[in-house]
């Protein structure tokens, strides 16, 4: 049954992200080094024995260690991450701010990035062994052998510095200290990381395209639907497309997870203030609560979009039949 | 030979395929003819160029194929023709129905909108009216309750199945021509039979080119048989005429392999069609073989009413 098949995916997602709570709290403790100590020595130059113990009894850590990993795991379901150290609020809210953020820029540059790495794969995979084949797979490669972070420094530099078309970092201008949030200045500003990270991902969507497509193109269905007297475009829209497809959709679910670790070069480049600052902030200053919530989140944002793939699945391929009661 | 006009002549048509170890020869100056109304078996071993024979008349072949010689469909040379011309023929006038049963038909799409498709874009008929004629045409290939199977995707159908819809869509446009690639292969004895009995029940009047492996099958179905060998056509004639008395020794070799006939195989295997024999390509392997086999290559010559054989001892 349908139903019963989705209620196991969601069983399974559960039993996954448990496991990544305890590794998140596992790393905390079995890291080198005492987080408190080493937050309070940018406070103190020698922290007094009392102020230290003050810390170790707010955060818990004078438990003994397998309630500590029980109260966490709790206080995780219950929606409460811990408590940043140098943000001084809870890990959520922080989290919740930036996260909205980081999808300002990676929604689009995502969405862009699978329909021009979908077509343009399909296309050179098509049209294997051809000129334009041969000229984007290159390109695709040269691109892909670019040092990412020097791309984006290069972007910025041509685009925000010598052409000066777009600003060179921060999500608003000036004037929203006057006038608020203008939408329009926030893609101004917006428009260069998510060009960045489009042709990042972009890469990587092609190249499985156009193997898939490589794939497909042999097949003996494929003879049939020319056999049949159809034309390449018909055959490569119909025919080809959508089988071509069917790999691609677990590793799109898994390429926009990847966005959000491809983030945070490029939200410290341009100065974003998203989810990927946050987490080179939150490493400079050792803030590891902050930490384990943003790895929380990354791994929450895998899960659901490993279910997201798992529900299109048997959308897309009709011989993939969930459950015992698929049948109609 | 018959004065009739041929419905599809194939002359000198030599196919290479160039690979990393060159190039290899999968038909060398096949001549046939195609009669209205026959059908012609096209017997021999796997690699042989039977299929390859096949997929050349509709061009089918991958695009670096090298393809020289002639084919011609009702005086027209479909090697010449483009692309667009070829497109207007292919599921028209000349269909295929593919080996490999299995991966032919398209896993995501519904089999009866397979069948649709074809119906449209060369009968003109739309929506419901394609999905009709779709129906009625697994009906033909006697599909148990058709009107629900056309619904089903492909994974739902038996090999047999299978073949019967492949079979449909290949009526799908009364083709004058109809090129059959092992159509049953891989089938149990029972659905095999069953396949034999529905292709002499639709093809009346049609021309029908039977690639098969399978004696018995050619022998069935077909009113002329050409065996092929190592890329060439080694004998050709009336069915019985090659059936009961073969003159090639490899036609004879194949017979004597039946199991109702002794089972005796050929010795050696098929030579490579990058470096074939330089004289007659069976030679290496022919008990009669001579000298002058190993260094001339024989031409068809005719050893009986219309009947011809490639062999230096006829000639």
């Amino acid at each position: 049954m349908r139903a019963a098949y989705i209620l196991r995916r969601l069983l399974y997602s559960a039993a996954a992200f448990g496991i990544s709570v305890t590794i998140a709290f596992a790393l905390l403790h079995f890291m080198p080094g005492d987080y408190i100590t080493q937050y309070l020595e940018q406070i103190y130059v020698i922290a007094p024995p009392e102020i230290v113990r003050a810390y170790n009894r707010v955060y818990g850590l004078d438990r003994p260690l397998i309630e500590q990993y029980f109260s966490y795991f709790l206080g995780v379901l219950q929606g409460d991450w811990g408590y940043s150290l140098s943000y001084s609020r809870p890990v959520l809210a922080v989290i919740g701010e930036k996260l909205v953020w980081t999808l300002v820029i990676i929604l689009p540059a995502t969405v862009l990035a699978i329909i021009v790495g979908i077509v343009v794969g399909a296309y050179s995979g098509w049209k294997r062994g051809s000129k334009i084949d041969l000229a984007l797979l290159n390109g695709m490669i040269f691109l892909r052998a670019i040092p990412s972070y020097w791309l984006a420094l290069m972007i910025l530099l041509i685009f925000a510095y010598y052409l000066g078309l777009f600003p060179l970092g921060g999500y608003v201008g000036l004037s929203a200290l006057d006038t608020g949030i203008d939408p329009l200045d926030v893609m101004n500003h917006a428009a260069l990381p998510i060009f960045t990270l489009f042709l990042f991902s972009v890469t990587g969507t092609y190249y499985l395209m156009r193997n898939s497509m490589l794939m497909t193109a042999g097949e003996d269905y494929i003879v049939t639907a020319r056999a049949k007297g159809l034309d390449e475009l018909t055959i490569l829209r119909k025919h080809a497309l959508r089988n071509a497809m069917l790999p691609m959709v677990t590793s799109i679910a898994l390429e926009c997870a990847g966005m959000i670790t491809g983030s945070i070069f490029v939200e410290t480049i341009f100065s974003w203030p998203g989810l990927g600052m946050l987490t080179f902030e939150a490493l400079k200053v050792r803030d590891i609560p902050l930490l384990q919530g943003i790895l929380l989140i990354d791994t929450l944002l895998v899960i659901v979009a490993n279910i997201a793939a798992d529900l299109i699945y048997p959308l897309v391929d009709p011989r993939v039949e969930v459950g015992d009661g698929a049948r109609t | 030979m018959t004065t009739e006009e041929p419905l599809l002549e194939v002359r000198g048509l030599t196919v290479g395929f160039p690979t990393v170890d060159g190039l290899v020869k999968a038909a060398n100056t096949v001549d046939l003819e195609i009669r209205p109304g026959e059908t012609l078996a096209l017997l021999g071993e796997t690699g042989s160029g039977k299929t390859v024979l096949g997929m050349a008349i509709l061009r089918l072949l991958q695009p670096n194929t090298r393809i020289e010689g002639e084919i011609l469909y009702r005086g027209r040379n479909l090697l010449s023709l483009s692309e667009g011309e070829m497109q207007k023929i292919r599921g028209r006038e000349i269909a295929v129905v593919l080996q490999n049963t299995g991966t032919s038909l398209n896993p995501v799409l519904r089999v009866g909108d397979q069948i649709a498709e074809a119906v449209t874009l060369h009968r003109g008929l739309r929506g419901g009216d394609a999905e009709a004629a779709a129906v009625t045409l697994l009906d033909r290939v006697r599909i148990f309750d058709p009107a629900r199977m056309a619904r089903e995707y492909p994974h739902r159908f038996s090999g047999g199945m299978r073949e019967r819809a492949l079979i449909a869509l290949a009526l799908a446009c009364e083709p004058s021509f109809l090129i059959a690639d092992e159509p049953t292969r891989g089938l149990d004895a029972v659905t095999k039979r069953e396949i034999l009995d529905l292709f002499s029940e639709i093809n009346p009047g049609r021309s029908v080119l039977f690639i098969t492996h399978d004696i018995e099958a050619a022998a069935t179905l077909a009113v002329r048989v050409a065996v092929m060998y190592a890329g060439e056509i080694v004998e050709i004639g009336p069915v019985d005429a090659v059936l009961s008395s073969p003159v090639h020794p490899y036609t004879r070799g194949l017979l004597a392999s039946l199991p109702e006939r002794g089972m005796r195989p050929i010795p050696g295997s098929s030579p490579s069609l990058i470096t074939l024999p330089p004289g007659c390509r069976f030679s290496p392997r022919c008990t009669r073989a001579v000298g002058r086999c190993k260094k001339e290559h024989p031409e068809l010559v005719e050893v009986g009413p219309d009947h011809d054989a490639r062999c230096m001892y006829y000639d």
